[in-house]
């Protein structure tokens, strides 16, 4: 019926370019918007631009292991061949392709992953998803990707750590997710590649402790919004790719502390940001923070400082040891609100703001997620008995609630300067 | 025979289009709104009166829509635009089939009207009382990147990265997120490009208010931009009809009722 000869995109060019416009939208900003920006974070943006713009697929070849959550250990699906590629999404567009299939007052991280796998649009698209029974919106979204086609196993998740029952259970769990991958994979798991696995994973994770030694300083070299981006891209990219772009990283950080290049105004205050995830492209709250002159110098998320603060422990290096202590990283050391008590968060949160200096903490969970809902009562007291100014808010994945939620930070941050002042 | 006049008297433009008995067009003329929205009328209507060699007698009925419809005293009548956007929308797409939805996009407003088979209005959506994502928006893009409005479409299709979109449609806010883009040195083709999304996505939230359905008609004068209806397509994602002169349809179809109105008076 047009008039006009063009094209119409397909659904799938128009979930992309909806996509690449959000991507680009917030590396430009990240790119441009502040001040003395670091070179070797050009890798890391670069990457993002190449995946959510260019749809550039980084593991032809290779068999990509789906994981839904961080309890699915990295390190035994490396020993079996695999890549990991974390399908927790970030993505606007995906979450209002999601919304069509889930509950309306779903979590959007659930509706955009939800809604990626229906759109069935990957550029690493996974060859098996394996589901751990965490959170409930997690657990039952299994069952609608299934519905769709994908070849997904749940993995059994205790919801309680301070059993020793519980840790038996989720020890067996793990051993059964290695039964099935090494089903999958056709490879039996071996000594030799679980512990070069579990060495590798261990040196990201030191690079991240690394990292983080920078902005424990008074001079805070880089944003809180560039190592979310650079933890988020260990959810998908080469793992040995990473380990280089984050060393560089290290190396100009060092020069930069040196010669007290600092990314933040001359009082912006500390903060330490916990609860929902922000996932790329969906920084909306920790850009609003750094754009109203805070800086995040820590965070107790599980898109970043969950996946790398806590290091497999083994004590001797045969393959039952190993299974063990990869186990109870995935349990003991997690602090998600999953769990029925869950005072490690508490006591976590306390321990970033005592070792990061921070001055407040920023409390977000997304509407719909009941967990991150519901505990935020506890971790307010608590912080209060601390005498730990904090800011509780809620938000989703739509690109337009922007003005309420900066004034409310904008105040939160300017009472936190107030404060400093009043201290001096 | 006897003539009719649709006046249809915009924010940005004043449109009239004359038809005879038999509802065909004949002539139509657009100027400037500028200050003086009845005097600058009635000069256009003698203009086009004197170019079609007819004189202002021969005019039976006169029809003024439009948002300064009440300002033209002269007027037999004046109708609501929805109506005579609606009418005129039918008539002139009359040979590509059945027209459901019309999204219309002004100097100063825009809506998406809905249809039933009958072509009566069953249900409409305006945007808010601000001029965000409407004709004047483009204007102020166009300026800020030193251009005339008419190239935007050039531009558009020219775009070879990804989209750079505006935040708000809001024409003051907006010229600075593009100031913004500006000085960081982006590609003028991309950031047009992202301006027409940014209005399509919005227009499209419109029509989604009254339903979409298939058969979308597309007029006001940004229908002129083939960039933007190239956006509206992709993010509706159905083609949608763009009439030859897209910025006379509502005074056609005020000038269309003037046949109706007049013979149904007269008989």
């Amino acid at each position: 019926m047009s008039n006009i000869n063009h094209n119409i995109e397909s659904p799938k060019e128009k979930q992309n370019r909806h996509k690449a416009m959000e991507a680009i939208k917030l590396l430009n900003t990240l790119r441009e918007d502040f001040k003395a920006p670091i070179k070797s974070m050009e890798y890391f943006y670069d990457l993002f631009e190449r995946v959510h713009c260019k749809h550039e697929s980084l593991h032809d070849g290779k068999t990509k292991i789906g994981t839904m959550c961080i309890q699915i250990p990295s390190e035994i699906i490396y020993a079996l061949d695999g890549v990991p590629v974390r399908l927790c999404n970030g993505f606007y567009t995906d979450d209002e392709i999601g919304s069509d299939l889930m509950p309306q007052k779903a979590c959007p991280l659930i509706k955009a992953t939800v809604g990626h796998f229906a759109s069935g649009n990957f550029t690493d698209k996974p060859d098996i998803v394996f589901s751990p029974t965490t959170c409930d919106q997690k657990t039952k979204a299994g069952t609608t990707i299934e519905s769709f086609g994908y070849k997904l196993i749940d993995i059994d998740f205790p919801r309680t750590k301070e059993s020793e029952a519980s840790r038996e259970y989720w020890r067996r769990s793990v051993k059964q997710f290695a039964v099935e991958l090494s089903k999958f994979q056709g490879k039996k798991l071996n000594r030799t590649d679980l512990r070069n696995a579990i060495k590798k994973i261990g040196y990201a994770q030191s690079l991240y402790h690394k990292l983080s030694d920078f902005r424990k300083k008074e001079i805070v070299p880089i944003l809180g919004l560039d190592v979310f981006l650079v933890t988020n891209a260990f959810f998908f990219d080469k793992i040995d790719n990473w380990i280089e772009a984050t060393e560089k990283l290290i190396s100009e950080l060092e020069i930069r502390a040196k010669e007290k290049i600092t990314v933040t105004g001359k009082a912006s205050p500390r903060i330490v940001y916990t609860g929902s995830p922000p996932i790329f492209p969906n920084y909306k709250i920790p850009q609003i923070i750094e754009e109203s002159d805070g800086i995040i110098v820590a965070d107790e998320t599980c898109s970043s400082n969950r996946m790398f603060n806590d290091m497999v422990a083994v004590d001797e290096w045969n393959i039952y040891d190993m299974m063990d202590s990869i186990s109870d990283k995935y349990l003991k050391a997690c602090t998600c609100p999953i769990f029925t008590k869950n005072e490690d968060r508490i006591r976590r949160v306390v321990q970033l703001v005592k070792e990061y200096k921070a001055e407040g903490v920023i409390y977000q969970a997304f509407a719909g997620c009941t967990v991150y809902e519901m505990e935020q009562r506890s971790v307010l007291e608590a912080m209060e008995k601390e005498g730990i100014p904090i800011l509780y808010l809620e938000s989703d994945y739509s690109p337009s609630q922007g003005g309420q939620l900066s004034t409310r930070v904008e105040a939160f941050i300017e009472s936190l300067k107030t404060r400093r002042r009043k201290k001096k | 025979m006897k003539y009719f006049a649709g006046i249809d008297i915009g924010s940005t433009a004043i449109k009239i289009s004359i038809v005879d008995e038999n509802k065909n067009l004949i002539g139509s003329k657009i100027s400037a709104s500028g200050s003086m929205f009845y005097k600058y009328a009635q000069e256009t209507l003698d203009a086009l009166t004197n170019e079609l060699e007819l004189n202002n007698n021969n005019i039976a009925y006169i029809v003024a829509t439009g948002y300064g419809r009440k300002l033209y005293k002269e007027a037999d009548e004046n109708i609501s635009e929805i109506t005579a956007n609606a009418i005129g929308a039918r008539a002139a797409a009359s040979e590509f089939g059945e027209i459901k939805t019309i999204i219309n996009i002004g100097g100063q407003d825009s809506k998406a009207i809905s249809l039933d088979s009958e072509g009566n209005v069953v249900n409409f959506a305006m945007n808010d009382r601000c001029a965000a994502g409407t004709g004047k928006f483009l204007d102020v893009v166009a300026l800020k990147l030193e251009m005339d409005v008419n190239m935007l479409g050039e531009y558009h299709f020219r775009s070879q990265g990804t989209p750079l979109s505006v935040s708000s449609t809001c024409a003051v806010f907006a010229e600075s997120e593009i100031i913004g883009l500006l000085g960081n040195d982006h590609s003028i083709e991309d950031i047009v490009c992202g301006v027409h999304y940014s209005i399509a996505k919005r227009i499209v939230k419109l029509v989604k208010r009254v339903g979409i359905k298939e058969g979308v008609y597309f007029d006001g004068g940004p229908a002129l931009n083939a960039g933007l209806v190239n956006a509206i397509e992709n993010e509706l994602g159905q083609r949608i009809f763009v009439p030859k002169n897209p910025q006379i349809t509502t005074s056609f179809g005020a000038a269309i009722m003037g046949v109706d109105s007049y013979n149904y008076e007269n008989n």
